[in-house]
């Protein structure tokens, strides 16, 4: 068991256009966040890992990926449907979230389409 | 023949079809081209798979039913499908919204409204030196905005290319793929507040101490070795400001220094169409409700949905369940939701109907509106009869 799935980490989400994880027909969406290998380093998660993203009360899962792109603080979210389930309009494209390694699978869009109109 | 790429604001005209290969366009373009076909929106109501003629009549009967209605969208149709789509709202004295009110609308009202200095790309392309990127990575937004228009290529009067003729500053939050290109002739700069870079050109301009004094220092003066200079705003730049008049301020005290324009970086292929329709017939470039004959924040569609002032929604060729935050985007289940849409979105996976359409510049032709405002007629791979101007028409004939 790994020590780092009892912490919870502050990060410094930023949301921005990522071409590579959709598609053009609106039918694929990847559930990832991409986070600055320093960040990762210190906050015990790799590449790969399924991390729980908590902020605004509501919270996804999303498969870790490593960036040099993302800030050195946090990580990126793809601009869509993951990241706007969490967001608000005072933190719309730049917001603080929890992060914690977690269990089971990435979370789908379905789960969010779900949550919006149950 | 060529044909528009549709997937971005820099409406690329140049990609060809050979053999069945897509020629010249980015990844997202390409795929645009290459999987028009698939998840296509079918028509429905409430859940049940009907013929398009029937979705377009339960959608009239509601619309004829609703006491306030907003129409919300239509940056992915053409400027004559707007055109359409403003009609309907003002024949039904509805709300008309689309996503630049919480996109880069405030930055193309003020180029409309002349408070900012514009041009066009094919000028940035041929005369421009320093090109700013402020909040913006076209590396992914904008894929082909650089080798087409700004920093690569070999300009008329800038025939030496990124080698020497151009000098690239990126400013953002984060090191970028696009910051990461800022090495020889170029600059970045990391903010943690774009107000605080806004206020260091103010200062050096007026020879005070500043927090990025040596950076704006620089910029200034390299804009002084050319007559064309731009700043490309994107997303951060929009939500990095508090103040947009300041930076207005900013952008006319800097051409005292040296010419310099704004060009819009980022959004939809026709959002500037959509905003440049809207403000022709009111004056105003999103946020407008024809009952109360005024633009206004409380008509934003994200401001309607959460004050419970509709009781239905049109929604054309967008995806706010996938761009807005829950909060508003989870009001959508208080209120009737129509979507016309070509695609199977998330938002038309909670409609209670959806009229599918046609994909702009593949399936129905017509002009959009570049980012710099330059009109871009669309070319047609395969005509689709039940498109946005058909349904459009049909409903407003039905009413």
């Amino acid at each position: 068991m790994r020590f780092s799935k009892f912490l919870k980490v502050e990060a410094e989400i930023v949301v921005a256009r990522y071409a590579l994880v959709s598609d053009e027909t609106k039918s694929r969406f990847e559930p990832v966040i991409f986070f600055h290998p320093e960040f990762a380093k210190r906050s015990g998660v790799k590449e790969g890992d399924v991390v729980e993203v908590e902020a605004n009360g509501r919270a996804v899962k999303l498969k870790v990926k490593l960036s040099e792109s993302a800030p050195e603080s946090g990580g990126i979210i793809p601009n869509g449907i993951f990241a706007s389930y969490l967001t608000n309009f005072d933190g719309f494209k730049r917001f603080k979230a929890n992060i914690e390694v977690a269990e089971g699978e990435p979370s789908s869009v379905g789960e969010i389409i779900e949550r919006v109109k149950p | 023949m060529s044909f528009v790429c549709p997937g971005c604001s820099c409406l690329c005209d140049d990609i060809e079809i050979v053999d069945g290969r897509i020629l010249h366009a980015c990844r997202r373009g390409e795929e645009i081209f290459e999987k028009y076909k698939e998840n296509r929106a079918k028509p429905m109501v409430k859940g049940k798979e009907v013929d398009i003629d029937s979705a377009i009549e339960e959608a009239t009967e509601v619309l004829k039913d609703s006491k306030n209605t907003v129409i919300y969208g239509m940056d992915t149709t053409t400027v004559e499908a707007q055109q359409l789509g403003i009609e309907l709202a003002e024949k039904l004295n509805a709300y008309i919204d689309d996503n630049s009110s919480f996109c880069l609308g405030e930055f193309v009202e003020a180029i409309l409204r002349k408070e900012l200095p514009t041009t066009t790309l094919e000028d940035v392309r041929d005369r421009a030196y320093v090109m700013v990127y402020w909040g913006a990575n076209p590396f992914h937004s904008l894929s082909r905005h650089m080798s087409r228009y700004s920093y690569y290529p070999r300009g008329a009067k800038r025939p030496r290319g990124y080698e020497e003729d151009r000098f690239l500053v990126v400013v953002d939050v984060r090191r970028s793929e696009t910051a990461k290109l800022a090495k020889k002739n170029a600059k970045f700069i990391q903010v943690d507040n774009d107000d605080e870079l806004v206020d260091s050109f103010f200062k050096v301009m007026e020879g005070k101490a500043a927090k990025y004094a040596k950076e704006a220092g620089i910029i200034l003066n390299e804009m002084k070795k050319s007559d064309l200079n731009v700043i490309f705003g994107g997303l951060g730049l929009k939500y990095g400001l508090k103040d947009l008049g300041k930076f207005v301020e900013m952008v006319r005290k800097m051409n005292e220094v040296a010419p310099l324009y704004f060009i819009p970086a980022g959004f939809h292929a026709n959002m500037r169409g959509f905003n440049e329709t809207l403000f022709e017939k009111t004056g105003y470039v999103n946020k407008y409700s024809f009952k109360d004959g005024k633009g206004d924040v409380d008509f934003a569609f994200t401001s309607l949905l959460q004050n419970g002032k509709v009781d239905t929604a049109v929604i054309i060729g967008t995806d706010p369940v996938s761009s807005l935050p829950y909060d508003v985007a989870s009001k959508l289940k208080e209120v009737k939701t129509i979507v016309i849409d070509p695609r199977m979105s998330p938002t038309a996976r909670v409609a209670d109907i959806i009229i599918p359409s046609a994909v702009s510049g593949i399936e129905m032709g017509g002009t959009m509106v570049r980012s710099d405002g330059a009109r871009i007629k669309l070319e047609v791979i395969e005509e689709r009869d039940v498109n946005d101007i058909y349904i459009l028409k049909k409903i407003e004939e039905g009413l």
